[in-house]
């Protein structure tokens, strides 16, 4: 209940100021505008608009990136359904039905279902993240040093080892990341570490800068060297967007079941959209009966239905650790929790009490957002399609362009330059050989914070390792990483020998 | 037999070299134990071991002969031939573009790129592009002067 009254009594007051209001309608509009543009995913759309909020006061730069964050999940899902080019992984199960869908003529209530789910999703999770955030900050701050560095090892052995095909390539994009990450300036000992003798490499490598050369410049050069024949085709919007009777019967329980997985998938550290969007789809195909069976795999509207509702649920989902453990999950909350440094606000058990009108703000224009998208997107989605009709030249052209102003917006010097052009050749890399991103990033970010967590339980115990087993959380926690690294390659060899 | 070395070999061998690189550099920074015996050489030491690890476990497995393709990554298709020249085409603007923007402003170097960046896409209209990247820098050096941001400009305020 004590969160409903600060909701109320905080949160709304600051969102529904008009500046604020503004802010929101700035981000959502922006988000989805830069999240509908085709390979563009929501990660790239918040680092793209990074240096937008450079001049703008806190409470109101979050809220527009939270809105910029949402935006780019709807605007995503238009362009998955009209384009078959998904921008991010939570997208790609939309494209497998949507796009058939839209093949068939029934654009429309693909994108209807796929809007008024997120909707749905978007509104219950920020519920949930209502009610559940304080308990959670609560118990976050019994947690000390030695359990957060445990809980930040499990986060680092979920999106590398359980992501992607292959845990070799995903541990080798978070060690990646983890060394990038050692750059610069270590805060307890002051000492510079892997600068080789260039000033400019002391601050440490910027986030913004990591973001857009690996999504931006390594997907414009991948595309340059590999892609220059493809053809995509844009499916038009015939008749009506709305949805028929049939299909709000057709589409009210999956958005249910989606919000349902995908929330909890959101909130654990084993972060991402990608597997509880597959997990939604399954369950679909699976409770699927008779001739809507047979419909998967041509344009079923169930399976754009939930797994948009559980991309979004697990996008909300991830706001729970990032702001009450301070801990990103995805590549976008990396993003996020740089916004929130950009202003020397460490999100964290303690957000909630230094920073209530932000936190509450940030949550209650969440709400608003979700009103705002779903006008923006529904008798709007017109405009959108327009965006699809940029000549990709001169769309890649405009993604580098702002790419670059961001990173030399952050100290005017052409290293960074250098930086996003040298990491855009490790993202083409990475690109070519199906190497997980977001590993990476996660590690660059998280990594620092864990180096710090692992030195303090170390001082505090002495320099007793064994702490990290002995103290009964943060064993069970380590037990759980163990089991997410283990479990999934004995379960393939089981099968492999079954099989044969 | 002499068998040639792929791509994914190449890139294992980077993360080593890396690696390496990085255990070499470790040893310039001061040894000082900080509290509890951890000091700032600590973490590196640990990442870069398991960077090399990641590297040597690449590399084994890029060698290895591939097993029987599984059916979900076929769906793909064959993955077309690479277009070096694109590739050159696209570097050459950025690195051009990094030389040029403290000489000759945002707006002139961003219209060169993002002119550059169309070229590197094989675009078919060169006039059209070279308008239409300078009409959009043009515009974005405006949008973000207005915003505070300070930008490189060759006439202040204008360009």
């Amino acid at each position: 209940m004590e969160s409903l009254h600060a909701l109320f009594s905080l949160g709304f007051a600051t969102a529904l100021t008009p500046s604020n209001l503004m802010w929101a309608l700035v981000g959502c509009t922006l988000g989805t505008a830069i999240g509908v543009l085709p390979g563009v995913g929501p990660a790239v759309t918040v680092a793209l608009l990074l240096p937008v909020t450079h001049s703008i006061e806190p409470t109101g730069a979050l809220i527009m990136l939270a809105g910029v964050y949402y935006g780019a999940m709807f605007g995503g899902s238009t362009t998955s359904i009209l384009l078959n080019t998904p921008g991010e992984a939570g997208s790609i199960v939309s494209a497998l039905e949507g796009n058939k869908m839209a093949r068939r003529g029934r654009a429309g209530p693909a994108l209807s279902t796929a809007a008024i789910g997120s909707f749905i999703a978007g509104s219950i999770a920020t519920v949930l993240l209502t009610l559940l955030a304080p308990l959670a900050a609560s118990m976050a701050l019994k947690l000390g040093p030695v359990e957060n560095f445990s809980l930040m090892v499990l986060t680092f052995a979920a999106v590398s080892a359980v992501l992607g095909n292959s845990p070799s390539k995903g541990m080798t994009a978070l060690f990646f990341g983890l060394a990038l990450g050692l750059i610069g300036i270590e805060e307890q000992s002051g000492q510079a570490r892997f600068t080789f003798g260039q000033l400019p490499l002391i601050d440490g490598i910027d986030i913004v800068v990591v973001a857009m050369g690996l999504f931006a410049i390594g997907e414009t050069l991948y595309t340059a060297t590999y892609e220059n024949n493809s053809q995509t085709r844009l499916e038009t919007v015939k008749g009506s967007v709305w949805m028929s009777k049939s299909d709000w019967q057709r589409s009210w329980k999956p958005w249910l079941r989606g919000t349902a997985i995908g929330f909890p998938f959101g909130t654990i550290p084993a972060g991402g959209t990608e597997m509880p969007t597959f997990l939604s789809y399954s369950v679909e195909k699976k409770l699927a009966k008779g001739q809507r069976g047979q419909e998967f795999g041509h344009g079923a509207i169930e399976g754009v239905a939930g797994p948009e509702a559980a991309n979004n649920a697990a996008v909300t989902g991830t706001l729970v650790p990032l702001l009450t453990l301070g801990i990103p999950t995805s590549a976008t909350a990396a993003i996020m929790l740089s916004a929130f440094q950009q202003y020397n606000i460490v999100p964290g058990p303690l957000l909630f009490d230094s920073y209530p009108e932000l936190v509450w703000g940030l949550i209650a224009s969440l709400y608003i957002g979700n009103v705002m998208l779903l006008v923006l997107n529904l008798p709007l989605v017109g405009l959108w399609v327009q965006l699809l009709k940029i000549p990709r030249p001169l769309l890649y052209g405009g993604i580098v362009v702002l790419a670059t102003m961001g990173a030399y917006a952050l100290r005017q010097s052409w290293f960074d330059l250098l930086l996003l052009y040298l990491i855009g050749l490790v993202g083409f890399a990475m690109r070519r050989f199906d190497f997980p991103v977001v590993p990476l990033i996660v590690g660059l970010i998280v990594g620092p914070m864990a180096e710090k967590q692992f030195r303090r339980a170390m001082a505090i115990n002495e320099g007793d390792a064994s702490v990290f087993f002995t103290q009964p959380v943060s064993l069970a926690i380590l037990c759980v990483t163990a089991a997410i690294i283990l479990i999934p390659p004995l379960l393939r060899r089981r099968q492999a020998l079954l099989a044969n | 037999m002499i068998r040639r070395v792929n791509g994914e070999q190449w890139l294992a061998v980077a993360v080593i070299v890396l690696g390496l690189i990085m255990a070499w550099q470790i040893t310039a920074i001061p040894a000082d134990a900080g509290y509890a015996g951890i000091g700032p050489r600590f973490f590196p030491t640990l990442i870069v071991t398991g960077l090399v690890m990641c590297g040597g476990i690449l590399l084994l497995q890029s060698s290895k002969p591939p097993a029987a393709p599984s059916t979900e990554e076929e769906n793909e298709g064959p993955r077309a031939d690479a277009d070096w020249s694109q590739f050159v085409l696209l570097s050459g603007s950025l690195l051009a573009h990094m030389a040029l923007i403290g000489l000759i402003g945002f707006t002139l170097a961003g219209t060169m790129l993002c002119f550059g960046v169309c070229r590197a896409l094989a675009s078919t209209r060169p006039w059209r592009d070279a308008l239409l990247s300078f009409l959009l820098v043009f515009g974005l050096f405006h949008l973000f002067a207005w915003l505070g941001l300070n930008l490189p400009a060759l006439i202040p305020g204008v360009l």
